[in-house]
């Protein structure tokens, strides 16, 4: 085979995507991953990062056990960019209590093998002494732990321990059709490298269509039709972790909703809105807002004194279960054979899905690749850790040896786990990269320069979602222009791809912060405003750049 | 489980997570560090920073952005927030007012909890003699002695002794602070000779027992809550109206605890009670009354506990004060409102650091001329004090209440 010959390609770098990737590569399969942005640039890279015990979903037993079981396999094999999160869930009165009681036992029948307790009846008191900002008219409170997890390490992780087994990955390609000879068998697939501007093609025996809210698109591109219902989740981002513990309360509309820690800020979500809008320009509307915080507000009545930075938007890829609210909808996934109905061979697409089942979906899937294709491995993805899980790591030994601030690299080891080694050697040659450059998260130099050699970023957005480079209380205020800097000295950018690239960056973090953009965030803004205009004049220049669907005039 | 064992199982399992909750009293602090815009006006005049370099001390605008963020891990701070000697120039600066001395205190307090293998050393011979004296330095052992040292003090300054008198409901409870109820104590004896001289009706302490300053700078807060609640006890029990003091560090942290937890007590610093409540007529009066000294050339050093962290009005009443002395001439240092390092108990473990921060206010104040130092605080007393005499100066160095006393007392 050469390289233009694979045994299976999956389209589409999202949690999903890199988990398939991940494991037909580790059994063997000559395995490329197309993704048409960059890794975790789209669904994934705007949800809470709740590997989620399913406890919403007690009428589907089946999926908390699964959810359960999968959560046990991130533990074991990415423990590294996992966090515990106790979470209260406060009662106003008795009614939110009886109408919701089935939870309470579904949650607590998987607790054990998650090493967890079952839910605990908290008084009022201890409530607030937990979290004093709670309304102190609450009448006790349940308490609960899950898990999170670093969305966006977990698919580059996932990502290149893919590459590390074989598989080629491509980001910025951008499927646009597919090679489909007249037996009806997609024999390649066809598209737009949006980096070189050039078009390329492939042969295959197989696509695996891991899309998301583009899977009927992609599937369409075969003549193929797929239904799919999306649906619209936005998250309210604040400063900082602003309460001691996850909330989550029923909303005014009955879903539940919550109040996480999440890193270093705190993300109040989510909505969930049938949606027709482009994934690629969606925004956080006013009405989702104000009902998260209408909603939160009940049991957190100082909640709007926070500081509010930015809000995300993405679209969940619904099984197509039509005519039930989206919280009646299943939490499980399909995975569709297209021949199976006399449709296109070779195609399978996935639909529904949540992160929590993300390797499950792609050991199911791959199962199905190996069967067609004759292939016996077993699947080992939920044996084999991911890179940087496999010891603990002396942060406070490194900090000594290196000289680098400690909390720096507790940020950093978060992210990489012992891979960190490989980002301080660098600082052995250059320990002028030991300078910070994102002064919020933090992010060193040598972190970026590594990240830029190591995981294929081609703009600043890739290296935030690599790194957390300028997802601070400043959105990057003072790191844009130093960040551009490295990333094009690295890719021997040019003076107008430098600029261009800045815009983007600022734009991108606009498209969060301009719907939310209230108290303390103006004062922030204002700052930004002065930096980017008044003192590089970036709105007076005359460089090649396309304004955003969210940016408004010229 | 039933709710008790549940809330038992909940604290264990946060504290294995390093969680401890805010306390209601500091959601503040929390919501004020969150107004930090990264404008980094606070690093260019952060005289830890400019003694020691960022690469050693971040500087508060990392505080504000980076290390407060997350209280999980909050030890991760331990090789930095040390450093930072509350002086509050930040918070001052801040065009946003953040509250940086106080989340400095609220993450040293998570540290000592989860990791106090990571707390200085320093620290804990510090908590060790609170815990056993209720006091920040170890106590004379032999009263007598005690006593004699005192006398011997007073004999040098020429100082009449003012015997100690405890009752109930008097007008003022004069606290003197640790340093000068065991080390400095011609500054407890100079104040007595000034309430005595002004017919103060006042009362010291029956049992001395600490403010908590020091308790809640290395973040000991249990140890900071109990001595709170232990004094604020005294307090009430005496029935005084108003604490007296003149320690800088007591003055700004028994205010503040009086306002967190209801005394109902107002707390001065002995100058601000003479400008206040003596008044200056008074003081006019007095200083009529006495034999002029010898005429000497001072400078001032504000205390950070006084103009930061209390109000910059009592360092003007300390010049108002001073500029009715005959013979005594004043001349401004340039750095006469800069830390001179001794606070936040880094000199406890980090001396050179410290000292560091005090080097440019010797520099300034030697080009005053001035041949003595005053300042209304035993702790800076002794911080520059030591390291002028480290440097060969010839500058003494006094406790203002002890300048004041002298100038003010019969012969």
């Amino acid at each position: 085979m050469t390289d233009s010959e694979f045994d299976v390609v999956v389209i589409g770098g999202g949690s999903t995507g890199t988990a398939v990737a991940r494991d037909c590569a580790i059994r063997g399969l000559k395995t490329l991953l197309l993704e048409r942005d960059d890794i975790a640039s789209a669904t994934v890279g705007t949800c809470a990062g709740m590997i989620s015990s399913g406890l919403k979903y007690s009428d589907e037993p089946d999926i908390m056990a699964m959810c359960s079981k999968e959560v046990m396999h991130f533990n074991h094999i990415a423990r590294h960019i996992i966090m515990k999160n106790p979470i209260l869930a406060p009662l106003l009165d008795l009614s939110d209590a009886a109408s919701d009681s089935s939870y309470v036992d579904s949650y607590s029948a998987h607790a054990e093998e998650r090493e967890v307790p079952s839910m605990l009846f908290l008084t009022p008191e201890a409530s607030r002494e937990i979290e004093p900002m709670l309304n102190p008219d609450i009448i006790a409170s349940v308490y609960y732990e899950e898990f999170f997890i670093d969305p966006f390490r977990l698919c580059m992780l996932q990502t290149l321990d893919a590459i590390k087994h074989g598989a080629t990955v491509r980001t910025y390609c951008e499927v646009i059709g597919f090679d489909i000879s007249n037996n009806n068998d997609i024999q390649g697939v066809v598209f737009y490298n949006r980096v070189t501007g050039t078009t390329e093609k492939i042969n295959t025996k197989l696509v695996i269509n891991a899309t998301g809210p583009w899977a009927h698109k992609v599937a369409k591109l075969s003549g193929e039709n797929l239904d799919i219902r999306l649906n619209k989740g936005a998250h309210v981002i604040l400063d900082r972790r602003v309460v001691n513990v996850g909330i989550t309360v029923k909303a005014i509309d009955g879903r539940w909703i919550y109040l996480f820690p999440h890193e270093n800020t705190t993300l109040l979500g989510t909505t969930a809105l049938d949606t027709w809008e482009d994934p690629d320009s969606l925004v956080a509307s006013f009405d989702e807002i104000e009902y998260l915080l209408q909603s939160i507000q009940t049991v957190l009545p100082s909640i709007r004194e926070a500081r509010i930075i930015r809000t995300m938007a993405g679209i969940r890829p619904l099984v197509p279960e039509w005519k039930r609210p989206e919280g009646k909808v299943t939490r499980g996934y399909r995975i569709i054979d297209h021949s199976e109905n006399g449709g296109v061979k070779g195609l399978i697409s996935f639909t529904g899905g949540k992160l929590v089942m993300c390797r499950h979906m792609a050991e199911a899937a791959t199962d199905l690749v190996c069967k067609k294709l004759g292939n016996t491995a077993a699947c080992m993805t939920h044996k084999q850790a991911l890179p940087g899980n496999d010891a603990d790591v002396d942060v406070s030994a490194l900090s000594k040896e290196y000289g680098i601030a400690l909390h720096a690299l507790e940020r950093m080891r978060a992210r990489r786990g012992t891979e960190m080694l490989k980002v301080l050697e660098l600082t052995k040659e250059y320990p002028e990269w030991k300078t910070t450059i994102c002064t919020c998260e933090p992010v060193i130099e040598a972190e970026i320069r590594y990240a830029i050699r190591e995981e294929f970023p081609q703009t600043l957005n890739d290296l935030r979602r690599r790194l957390r480079l300028g997802t601070g209380p400043c959105q990057g205020t003072f790191c844009t222009f130093k960040a551009a800097a490295i990333l094009s000295d690295e890719l021997d950018l040019g003076g107008d791809d430098f600029l261009v690239d800045i815009l983007d960056f600022r734009a991108e973090r606009w498209k969060g912060i301009r719907q939310s953009m209230r108290g303390e965030q103006l004062a922030q803004e204002e700052l930004t405003l002065g930096m980017y205009t008044c003192v590089a004049n970036l709105d007076q220049s005359d460089v090649d750049y396309d304004i955003k669907p969210w940016e408004e005039g010229s | 489980m039933n709710e008790d064992e549940a809330y038992e199982y909940v604290k264990n399992t946060l504290k294995k997570e390093l969680i401890t909750p805010y306390h209601a009293d500091e959601l503040e602090i929390v919501k004020s560090v969150s107004c930090c815009i990264n404008c980094g006006l606070c690093i260019n005049h952060c005289p830890v920073v400019a003694a020691i370099g960022l690469d050693r001390f971040n500087g508060p605008r990392s505080i504000a952005v980076e290390l407060s963020r997350s209280p999980p891990e909050y030890w991760s701070t331990a090789d930095k927030i040390y450093l930072c000697t509350g002086c509050g120039t930040c918070r001052e600066v801040c065009p946003k007012n953040v509250d940086i001395p106080e989340i400095v205190n609220l993450i040293r307090a998570r540290i000592f909890e989860h990791r106090p293998d990571l707390v200085p050393k320093g620290f804990m011979l510090v908590k060790e003699i609170i815990a056993e004296h209720n006091l920040a330095f170890e106590p004379w052992v032999d009263r007598e002695e005690k006593a004699e040292s005192r006398d011997m003090r007073l004999e040098r300054l020429g100082l009449p002794h003012i015997p100690d008198v405890v009752k109930k409901n008097a007008e003022v409870l004069f606290y003197p602070g640790c340093q000068a109820e065991e080390r400095t104590q011609e500054v407890r004896e100079a104040a007595k000779v000034i309430l005595d001289l002004f017919a103060v009706d006042f009362t010291v302490l029956d049992e001395f027992s600490c403010c908590s300053l020091p308790s809640h700078l290395m973040g000991d807060e249990d140890s900071a809550r109990n001595l709170a609640k232990q004094l604020k006890k005294k307090v009430k029990k005496l029935g005084v109206k108003k604490v007296v003091t003149t320690c800088a560090g007591c003055t700004s942290n028994l205010a503040d605890l009086a306002e967190r937890d209801n005394w109902g007590t107002p707390t001065y610093h002995l100058l601000e009670f003479l400008a206040e409540e003596i008044g200056f007529d008074r003081i006019k009066q007095a200083l009529k009354e006495q034999t002029p000294s010898q005429s000497v050339h001072v400078s001032v050093h504000d205390p950070c506990h006084l103009i930061r962290h209390t109000s910059r009005r009592i360092m003007d009443y300390a010049m108002d004060i001073l500029s009715l002395m005959p013979g005594v001439k004043v001349t401004e240092s340039i750095t006469h409102d800069s830390c001179c390092g001794g606070g936040g108990m880094v000199s406890y473990h980090s001396r050179d650091v410290a000292d560091a921060v005090v080097k440019e206010n010797l520099i300034s104040l030697e080009e005053t001329g001035a041949e003595r130092l005053v300042t209304p605080c035993p702790l800076c007393t002794a911080q520059i004090e030591s390291n002028l005499f480290k440097s060969g100066s010839s500058i003494e160095v006094d406790d203002l209440t002890v300048f004041l006393a002298q100038r003010f007392s019969k012969e």
